[in-house]
């Protein structure tokens, strides 16, 4: 017998002052596996992170943790006794708490004594590299030092299941870069399973097993981050996972996604240059063909100026079928 | 600009404004009643050393602490219940928790009197009264349901500043009950607020009169504020004014030792930048049955100390005379014949234009102060406009005499220099708070888009703030209306205002002209009251309630 | 001397009767604590008689009016013209003071003797009467109060008012200590037998009618009021007499040549004054006028308010030893 999910979600449905902000929502999550939930704001990945937590009561559907139901029917086990460890998007640290009774907060909760729990919060603090801070309350940390601290304090509740909600959102990109490290090694060691909600598809590419695409409150797609990224249901799912182009295809087949690593410059078809954006590791083209407008990525400096006539080849592209409108 | 500083108004010209104001209504009065003492040779170690004073003393301070020891945990409790979105008829008891504020205080003792003292409402009907009500247990138990309403304002505000329900969430899915997590996160986040409530509750009950009058004085309970006005009474004596002075700056001085430091300790800890429209909501559901319960108590605690007693003054308004059973035969509208006459009228309009400009200009200067606040030095103000506050209005009505009645004496103009020093201290607080919300990004991005310092403010801050603003207009409009204290020691020919014409054509202290009196000051105060409540609902940012984090959901 | 310097001071002072040669009257100030149902009809009726002028009006109970008395003096001086009191220690510490007094109009010589002195003319009378239960017998003397056990109800059963609030009930204890046959020990047996003490006479009489004492010590006019009204009291003159205590008129002495100030004392006193004042339900001081109830050879007696104003602290103090304080 398979072990239960870590996460099981069945058909859930919630709404703010009859406003749906969920509309029938499924999903499972299997032990050990990242779930990102990708989605843009307003799209229901709080929402969703809420529910799973106890934080409200959907009015219709089940949530199962683990095997265990904790929500559905009259059955709503309460935030405490859920299995879980959430990291904040505000980070959500108590102002008159420091670093260290942060992370030894959930020991504390589970009855340890406050030295037990401080040592324990030293050493997830160390893991963390981040031990120099335990005496220091959230208005002297940075945002990446305070997010870091809420994620000491998820890992300090030791659950089976962590919910991430848009945990990078307020971090510039460095300590963004730093966080998601070190969220990537825990991953690694703590074998739990993880929902992690963002509205960057980097991010969400990057990290998890398995991507969920929400929109509106209903799941469009789920699956690997190569198939949601490579096999779109629609357009609407295609601009989430990254840039895109549609065009005619070639061989007149109704329009198709082309990806900006799927095409190069150089070859039999025919546009002119529009406009050129020099990334650094790569160049962006877009380029005004026949078909239609076409992004194309080329590793290096551009190499032809806005104006030029360029050739060019379809390496790969993804028809957008009967359910793309 | 140095950082810190709020892009808002001019600059010393301002401060050095406002300070005068405030030296004029609050300083240079108090220095006069100082300088009484002073140059009048009062004996004060004899005035304060006397047994009849320091039992006064004694018992104004215990009964202030009782009082805040009491209203404290039902403020705190009412605001934690009122925040859970899911509590049954939420709405009906955000307002119905705040009618005592629009009772006045002298109103409430009688209508507690009515309900619950001998020969009350409860008496004739079943046989039971309180022998304690008059006494200091029903001053203080009376005190503590006035001032209740107050803790939860204070407190509720400190709640939907200072504790976002992700800081309750993140306690919960750390493992906390939800007992847990309102001991360690809930109130340790709303303390600040809990502590400002507490010392406003405090300040204000040591300068509490009405309740202490009505229920405490027939019973022999003496407090400094009617010890002062026993000594007013008796003869016309100079050392018995001297007295009363003296027992007014203690008072004072009680209150600038309490207000000073609490001010100073816990003036930056309640600031927070939330967004000014963030509301305070529960972490996580609740159960059902729990809130009915809730509600229930609510229910209960509001039928026993509002409803039944205003019932029992609405029943002796209507009742002929006192010692007939309250029956329908012996129904009449005599008592408020008595009180509505032709010249109730005129005097209706001098009060509604009174105190339409008393609360205007209070909140004016209270949003000014609230704004200079935020600057350096600003706070000493602050805790000067609460001073007056505590002073007993006949003794800062005598203070305003002896300082400008010699230009003044008998204008509206007089009456309306007490009003503001008077209240004023209830409209900077208010204001104060909402200010604290308001993002000052938001200012500068207004003044970076090329508003004016005042444009800037009308814009873009008028908006969040209106709510705030609406209530403290209504609080001090309110309060200005049925205030009869001062007006009755200031007013001249052509200034009688509502209050003083009503009072003055009975003498106050038969029941049923002042039952009377009472409902229709309640009537006057309810009805306007409830109309405003209904324009600020409006005007108040539709609010996403529940909505998780704090997040705003974008179109 | 002492006139010569206040006549001195009012010259200095100007004002006053700048409208005595003038076709309207400059307007006088009256400071009073009775109610406006009694002086509305007077100053009315003074305004349409011959030499009258109208009378600003400044009402408050006697603690308010003494407080804006003290604040005028230390801000430019009285603002009154007149004085009408409700008692007369108020009026004889304004005698004291200088601010009032040294003149009475010849009027004053139809005023009884015992209610007026060089300085002021009683304008008005008290009378502290016992009003009871119609359940319970009419108290016939004082002393029936006292009479332990007269009326058997265990709760305390009469109620009187407290001398350091109310000048009238001050008279009454100033009277009864004086009385050989009474003193302070009256107060003491009151005590003993269960009376408790009240506020004011008003509370008195609201506590009788309500039933919650079967008797007490109140004024005439609350009495009769009340039993008017149709509560269940009635109203008893008992022996040796109702206790009296006169309202004093007094001219401010700044208004020394004011003669409409003047005018206004003396119509107060005259028959026309005395017989509006008491068509309003005041008693009125001048012998022969009708004023409210009082029944055929009622007895009343006079306190002397000379003494009781020498001997204020130590008859209070005696008292208070009785009834808390």
């Amino acid at each position: 017998m398979p072990p239960d999910p870590a996460l099981e979600v069945v058909d859930l449905e919630v709404a703010y002052d009859g406003t749906p902000a969920l509309r029938g929502v499924s999903l499972t999550v299997a032990p050990g596996e990242v779930l990102a939930l990708l989605g843009p704001s307003g799209s229901g990945k709080s929402t969703l992170l809420h529910a799973v937590a106890g934080f409200l009561v959907p009015s219709a559907g089940s949530v199962r943790l683990g095997g265990t139901e904790v929500t559905g029917g009259r059955r709503i086990v309460p935030p405490e006794r859920r299995d879980v460890g959430v990291v904040f998007q505000n980070y959500a640290l108590w102002p008159h708490l420091s670093a260290l009774d942060t992370v030894a907060y959930p020991a504390r909760r589970r009855g340890a004594g406050r030295t037990q729990a401080r040592s324990e919060a030293r050493a997830i603090l160390e893991r963390l590299r981040i031990a120099s801070l335990a005496d220091r309350r959230p208005a002297e940390l940075s945002g990446g030092e305070q997010q870091r601290v809420g994620l000491a304090r998820a890992l300090a509740r030791r659950p089976s299941l962590y919910l991430f909600d848009e945990p990078t959102a307020h971090l510039d990109t460095h300590v963004r870069g730093v966080f998601l490290d070190e969220l990537w090694a825990r991953r690694r060691d703590s074998g739990a399973a993880a929902v992690y909600a963002t509205h960057d598809a980097e991010e969400a590419l990057g990290l998890a097993d398995r991507v969920a695409l929400l929109s509106e409150g209903r799941l469009l797609q789920v699956g690997t981050p190569q198939q949601v990224y490579a096999e779109p249901v629609d357009l609407f799912a295609a601009r989430l996972t990254g840039p895109a182009s549609v065009i005619d295809a070639p061989d007149g087949g109704g329009p198709v996604l082309v990806r900006p690593g799927w095409a190069c410059l150089g070859g039999p078809l025919e546009a002119e240059v529009r406009a050129v954006w020099f990334r650094g590791p790569h160049s962006d083209y877009l380029a005004e063909t026949p078909l239609g407008q076409l992004l194309v990525r080329e590793p290096g400096p551009p190499r032809h100026p806005v104006g030029a006539r360029v050739g060019w080849t379809l390496l790969q592209s993804w028809p957008l079928g009967a359910s793309s409108t | 600009m140095p950082p810190g500083t709020a892009p808002i108004g001019g600059r010393a010209g301002a401060t050095v404004a406002m300070g005068v104001l405030l030296a004029a209504l609050v300083v240079f009065p108090v220095l006069r009643l100082g300088a009484v003492v002073w140059t009048e040779g009062a004996d004060v170690a004899g005035i304060l050393g006397s047994p009849g004073v320091l039992t006064a003393v004694r018992n104004t301070v215990v009964l202030a602490a009782a009082v805040t020891v009491a209203a404290l945990p039902i403020g705190v409790g009412t605001a934690l219940v009122l925040r859970r979105p899911d509590l049954p008829g939420r709405a009906f008891w955000q307002i119905a928790v705040l009618l005592p504020v629009l009772v006045p205080d002298f109103v409430l003792g009688y209508s507690w009197t009515q309900a619950y003292a001998r020969a009350g409402f409860t008496d004739a009907v079943l046989g039971l009264h309180w022998a304690g009500l008059l006494g200091p247990a029903g001053v203080w138990l009376v005190l503590v349901v006035n001032a209740a309403p107050l803790v939860y304002l204070v407190v509720a505000v400190g709640l939907a500043a200072r504790a976002e329900p992700d800081l309750e969430r993140a306690a919960r899915a750390s493992g906390a009950g939800s007992a847990t997590a309102l001991l360690t996160v809930t109130l340790r986040l709303a303390l600040p607020a809990v502590a400002a409530a507490g010392v406003l509750v405090f300040v204000l009950t040591l300068g509490t009169f009405a309740i202490p009058q009505v229920l405490g004085a027939p019973a022999g309970f003496d407090t400094v504020t009617t010890r002062i006005y026993a000594d007013l009474s008796l003869g016309g004596d100079p050392a018995l004014f001297l007295e009363a002075v003296t027992l007014a700056l203690l008072l004072v001085l009680v209150a600038a030792a309490c207000v000073a430091p609490a001010d100073a300790l816990l003036g930056p800890r309640l600031r927070s930048t939330r967004p000014a429209d963030a509301q305070g909501t529960a972490a996580a559901p609740g159960r059902r049955d729990v809130r009915r319960a809730q509600a229930l108590g609510l229910a209960g605690y509001l039928a026993l100390t509002l409803a039944l007693p205003l019932a029992a003054l609405l029943l002796s308004s209507v009742t002929r005379a006192l010692g007939v059973p309250p029956t329908p035969g012996n129904w009449g509208l005599d008592h408020f014949r008595s009180v509505l006459t032709p010249r109730t009228g005129e005097a209706l309009g001098r009060s509604v234009g009174l105190a339409v400009v008393t609360a205007t200009l209070l909140v004016v200067l209270g949003g000014l102060v609230a704004v200079l606040e935020r600057r350096r030095g600003g706070r000493t103000t602050a805790t000067l406009v609460t001073l007056t506050l505590v002073l007993p209005g006949t003794t800062l009505a005598v203070a305003l005499l002896i300082a400008y009645g010699r230009w003044l004496s008998g204008t509206l103009i007089l009456i309306l220099l007490a009003y503001l020093a008077k209240l004023w201290a209830f409209a900077h607080r208010s204001i104060a708070g909402a200010l604290d919300r308001l993002p000052p990004d938001e200012l500068r991005a207004a003044r970076a888009g090329g508003a004016g310092p005042i444009t800037a403010v009308r814009t873009v801050a008028l908006r969040p703030l209106a709510p705030a603003l609406l209530g403290a207009w209504l609080v001090c409009f309110l309060t200005a209306l049925h205030e009869v204290t001062m007006s009755s020691l200031l007013y001249g020919a052509g200034s009688e205002t509502l209050a003083v014409v009503v009072l003055n054509s009975q003498e106050l202290g038969r029941i049923g002209p002042t039952a009377a009196l009472s409902v229709v000051l309640f009537l006057l105060v309810a009805v306007p009251a409830l109309i405003l409540w209904w324009v600020i609902g409006r005007l108040a940012p539709r609010r996403a309630a529940g909505l998780p984090g704090g997040a705003t959901r974008a179109a | 001397m002492c006139v010569v310097l206040l006549v001195l001071a009012a010259c200095g002072g100007t004002d006053a009767d700048a409208g005595a040669d003038g076709e309207q009257p400059e307007p006088i100030t009256l400071y009073t604590c009775l109610s406006d149902e009694s002086i509305q009809p007077v100053l009315a009726a003074f305004e349409e008689s011959e030499g009258g002028a109208p009378v600003d009006l400044f009402r408050a109970p006697t603690g308010e009016l003494n407080a804006r008395v003290a604040a005028d003096v230390r801000s430019g001086g009285l603002q009154a013209d007149v004085f009408w009191g409700c008692d007369p220690l108020t009026v004889q510490a304004l005698v004291a003071s200088d601010l009032v007094g040294g003149w009475t109009p010849p009027e004053a010589d139809a005023i009884p003797e015992e209610f007026r002195t060089l300085d002021s003319v009683g304008g008005h009378v008290l009378y502290l009467v016992a009003v009871h239960s119609t359940d319970v017998p009419a108290p016939q003397e004082w002393s029936d109060l006292a009479a332990s056990g007269a009326v058997a109800v265990p709760d305390p059963s009469v109620a009187v008012p407290d001398p350091s609030v109310a000048a009238s009930a001050l008279g009454a204890l100033g009277w009864f200590a004086s009385s050989p046959d009474y003193g302070v020990d009256f107060y003491r047996d009151l005590e003993s037998a269960g009376a408790v003490q009240v506020s004011t006479p008003d509370d008195v009489t609201t506590g009788v009618a309500q039933g919650v004492y079967d008797a007490g010590m109140t004024t005439a006019q609350s009495a009769y009021a009340a039993k008017e009204a149709g509560s269940p009291v009635d109203v008893a003159w008992p022996e040796p007499g109702a206790v009296a205590v006169h309202g004093p008129v007094a001219l401010a002495a700044d208004s020394a040549d004011s003669a409409t100030a003047k005018a206004f004392f003396s119509f107060v006193l005259s028959e026309e004054g005395q017989t509006v004042l008491g068509e309003s339900g005041s008693y009125p001081t001048r012998p022969g006028v009708p004023g409210p109830t009082v029944p055929d050879g009622a007895p009343t007696v006079s306190p002397d308010w000379a003494a009781i104003g020498q001997d204020r602290d130590a008859i209070l103090s005696e008292y208070q030893q009785v009834f808390g304080g």
